[in-house]
């Protein structure tokens, strides 16, 4: 049997208007939540116009829906994920089955190269593709195993239903982050940063894997059931803690030379979703943790794709330099459910480039006051703790993009205080 | 032994490891010693957060002691009463077993093992982390710490007392490492301390030590000088090695060799007798073992396995047992046999024992000889004396089989005797209750020796080393 999703009504409005409107084939995602026992969508977004391409969105881009993906997937807290794609064209559901082969496998091919956390046996591997035909609007679904190069499409079942979004629990926390990597010596090359951050953050992943999960302060046995959460419309949050130990190293040399050091550190608001039907202990855990995983390594890819961290001018004249990581906006999905997708503002930004971006990128048509941008603050460089070597330096605070250059590192990182306490600081903007 | 004392004892075993990281802006040795301080202070202070959590080992139960949280238990009830959470999938965990075994005799106590964690989480709303990078040529410190705190608590002791001496012991170990890793510093090689336990004779009982890591035993003299005065302990025979280590009631031996049978066994009441007996620990060395068939030859070499089982596992030589082979090749080498004699079937007795024990360990012994199996029963004195300084088990042999003995109950008014045997004549599995209920390691009367035949024992002599 193959598998059956329950959509949102709210689906079925949004794909008719995209047959109404236009009138060449329109691509997109579908977003929401699989397991083993069930699948739900509770969005669709339209890829968005690429106006750069050559034939002006007449054909499918491959490599447009995939990048359109990657940024969606990066919008979606835990629990939500890119199922899959659908297509709105007047060809025959036969004839686009190759061309929806291409899309989820790419898709998904982009989409996994960023995760860092492991994928899990209980995983489902099924992608969905969906063809609508504008005219008859008939739908045709379809899945294909992504883990299975060779997979075929099997036929799936496609059911809307009303109230999807409204029945979710969501699991939170917030959750401390301190990392610090060292920098090889002949660090001259940015790349050795990335590279050194992304191994980094790859061996706290797994601490976060390994950790424990209380749901409610409890540590619960694997199969107990989430005793909040099964009632309707009622926003229900679980709080969640965990409780982490570290690896246990060997490293050959306690006492390496380094060229430097590159640190992570303050804290993230983390939420993921559930449908209510009996859910999981288990998979709350596996959900939060992955979005754990995911908020902190999206930020740290974001932060390294933006040109100033890149900045060659900056190289080697700066000894220390501080960066602060976006913060993280919500935004429900519907004003009655619990759902939320989200995004990441940077100091610079304001809620209007938010709302543009939900527009853009999930097709949402939000207001600022629709945003939830309460869990986390952007990181002001804090003076906490500065012990008397440290004051005696003046900091100078220049902040003329979204870094700021201060000597004063946070009190968490203990070790960089007595590092910073040596450092003159060289201001040239 | 000391264990007696302490039944229905309650050990509770903190274990986990802490991140040690730092940037070492020089590598000179008072800043760095400094960096070093206040890195340990740090962590200090991370364990006496309100994140510090113990999650006792296959249980549900939490306990966050910086903020008096204690997750499915009360505070105040009996350490003991942990147990009852703990789930046992199997014989190897401490839980139910060792409180079965609390209706036997000698008991030892039962462990209740703790790993240390930190909760990550905390209260929102939060403020988003901050990259912040170091352009500077410096060296990085980075090692884990073992933390590994144990102490022994008494039934009546509540959970939250056992919580308290548990962070004190973690915070007097972290002051004992940065002490250690201060030490021992040379330049930027820098040695992760480790810690160990020891169980020392009362009043001490059980303490952890903190010892670098790959130091051989032979090079830590010093130190181990230094902890026999701080313990006030006798200067003639290790106490601080690491074979000397503790080894918890719930960890299982991994070699499959039975530790002490004996001490299983009522002692024999004899009229104004005392008990006099091996000091410490061996394991039990018998035929068949180690997939040598060495039925109806082998009882002397069994003997001498067990005993130099004993001065490996008190800490006096770090050699390994030596197998049938590696002894007749002893015996070759000292010029005992001939090269023909390596890989025979050949029965060996006490004078090749202290020639062994001699060779291969640096071991004398005494050797002591009676013409007739009866004039043993008069032996008493010598070898409560024996018991008493030397502590070493006796191997007997000669004329007939050969044994071990492990004490003897003596009484100085009548003269009455027993002996508490080891024989290494068994066949079967390391089956405890066998080996106990049939006699394989009991007590024996005098009758048991062949009243006329003669023979030698020899009795071992510990080295006088620390």
């Amino acid at each position: 049997m193959g598998r059956s999703y329950i959509v949102e009504d709210d689906v079925e409005g949004y794909l008719s208007r995209l047959c109404s409107q236009l009138a060449g084939p329109v691509t997109g995602l579908l977003i929401g939540q699989s397991t083993v026992q069930r699948d739900f969508v509770v969005m669709a977004t339209r890829t968005p116009q690429n106006n750069e391409s050559a034939d002006g969105g007449k054909s499918v881009d491959k490599e447009w829906v995939s990048e359109h993906a990657r940024q969606v997937s990066r919008m979606l807290p835990g629990g939500l994920s890119v199922l899959g794609v659908f297509i709105i064209s007047e060809s025959d559901a036969k004839d686009t089955l190759t061309t929806l082969r291409q899309l989820v496998f790419s898709v998904e091919n982009l989409i996994s190269s960023e995760r860092l956390w492991t994928p899990a046996d209980d995983d489902v591997t099924d992608c969905v593709t969906l063809h609508v035909n504008p005219k008859t609007r008939k739908t045709v679904c379809r899945t294909f195993d992504i883990k299975d190069p060779k997979s075929v499409a099997k036929p799936a079942d496609w059911k809307y239903q009303s109230g999807v979004c409204s029945s979710w629990a969501m699991v939170s926390c917030c959750l401390s982050v301190d990392l610090m990597v060292p920098l090889p010596e002949n660090m001259a090359f940015t790349r050795n940063m990335d590279d050194c951050l992304k191994e980094e953050l790859k061996v706290w992943a797994q601490q976060i894997e390994r950790g424990v999960c209380l749901i409610d302060g409890k540590k619960l046995p694997e199969d107990a059931e989430l005793k909040a959460g099964q009632k309707k419309n009622v926003r229900q949050t679980i709080s969640a803690q965990l409780l982490i130990t570290p690896d246990m190293q060997t490293a050959a040399d306690v006492v390496q030379r380094c060229g430097g050091c590159v640190s992570v550190s303050g804290a993230i608001h983390s939420r993921a979703f559930l449908h209510s039907n009996k859910p999981k202990a288990k998979l709350a855990e596996k959900l939060l943790k992955r979005d754990i995983v995911s908020t902190v390594a999206t930020r740290v890819q974001m932060l390294l794709e933006e040109p100033q961290t890149q900045n060659e001018e900056n190289k080697g004249r700066k000894q220390t330099e501080q960066f602060c990581l976006p913060r993280r906006v919500f935004c429900a999905v519907k004003s009655t459910g619990p759902l939320s997708v989200c995004d990441y503002q940077f100091s610079d930004e304001g809620l209007s480039e938010m709302t543009d971006r939900f527009k853009e990128m999930l097709d949402m048509d939000a207001a600022e006051e629709d945003l939830d941008a309460t869990q986390e603050m952007i990181a002001e460089v804090i003076e906490s703790e500065v012990t008397e070597e440290e004051s005696a330096e003046e900091n100078e605070m220049l902040d003329p993009w979204r870094n700021n250059y201060i000597g004063v590192a946070m009190a968490t990182a203990v070790a960089l205080l007595a590092l910073a306490a040596s450092i003159v600081y060289l201001s040239d903007v | 032994m000391v264990l007696a004392d302490s039944e229905s004892a309650v050990i509770l075993r903190l274990r986990g490891p802490l991140d040690l990281k730092c940037l070492l802006d020089s590598i000179d040795v008072v800043p760095m010693q400094k960096t070093i301080s206040r890195t340990f202070e740090a962590l200090r202070l991370q364990v006496k957060s309100e994140s510090c959590v113990l999650a006792v080992c296959n249980s549900p139960v939490l306990i966050w002691p910086n903020k008096s949280v204690f997750e499915e238990i009360t505070p105040d009830a009996p350490c003991e009463d942990i147990f009852q959470f703990i789930q046992t999938d199997d014989q190897e965990t401490s839980g139910k077993r060792s409180t079965k075994k609390k209706n036997k005799k000698g008991v030892s106590a039962s462990v209740i093992n703790l790993s240390l964690m930190m909760e990550a989480t905390k209260p929102g709303p939060v403020s988003a982390p901050i990259l912040t990078r170091t352009a500077h040529k410096s060296h990085l410190l980075c090692a884990t710490l073992p933390m590994d705190c144990a102490i022994w608590s008494s039934c009546s002791d509540t959970i939250k007392d056992g919580c308290e001496q548990l962070m004190k012991a973690l915070t007097r170990q972290l002051f004992e490492m940065e002490k250690v890793i201060l030490q021992c510093m040379k330049g930027t090689t820098l040695l992760v301390p480790e810690p160990l336990h020891f169980l020392l004779p009362e009043p001490n009982g059980l303490v952890t030590v903190v010892l670098p890591s790959g130091v051989p035993d032979k090079e830590l003299e010093a130190q181990r000088r230094e902890l026999h005065g701080q313990f006030e302990l006798p200067d003639n025979r290790p106490f601080f090695r690491r074979a000397n280590t503790y080894h918890f009631p719930n960890e299982p031996y991994k070699d499959g060799y039975l530790r002490n049978p004996h001490t299983v066994l009522t002692h024999p009441t004899l009229d104004n007798g005392k008990v006099y007996l091996v000091q410490g620990i061996y394991s039990y060395h018998h035929y068949m073992q180690d997939h040598m068939d060495d039925n109806g030859w082998g009882c002397a070499y069994r003997s001498l396995q067990t005993i130099c089982s004993w001065f490996q596992q008190q800490g006096y030589v770090e050699r390994g047992v030596p197998s049938h082979k590696e002894i007749q090749q002893a015996l070759v080498e000292v010029g005992d046999k001939q090269a023909s004699f390596v890989g025979s079937r050949q029965w060996i007795g006490s004078i090749e024992v202290q020639a062994v024990l001699n060779h291969l360990l640096g071991v004398t012994s005494k050797i002591m000889f009676v013409s007739q199996g009866s004039e043993l029963a008069s032996k008493g004195r010598e070898l409560a004396n024996h018991f008493m300084t030397e502590g070493t088990p006796v191997m007997i042999g000669g004329g007939v089989l050969a044994h071990t003995i492990l004490g003897i109950a003596w009484s100085e008014t009548t003269g009455e005797i027993r002996y508490l045997i080891l024989d290494p004549h068994y066949t079967g599995a390391e089956d405890l209750p066998v080996i106990t209920e049939k006699g394989w390691c009991g007590w024996k009367g005098p009758d048991f020796w062949d009243q006329t035949a003669y023979y030698n024992l020899c009795l071992p002599q510990r080295p006088r080393v620390i």
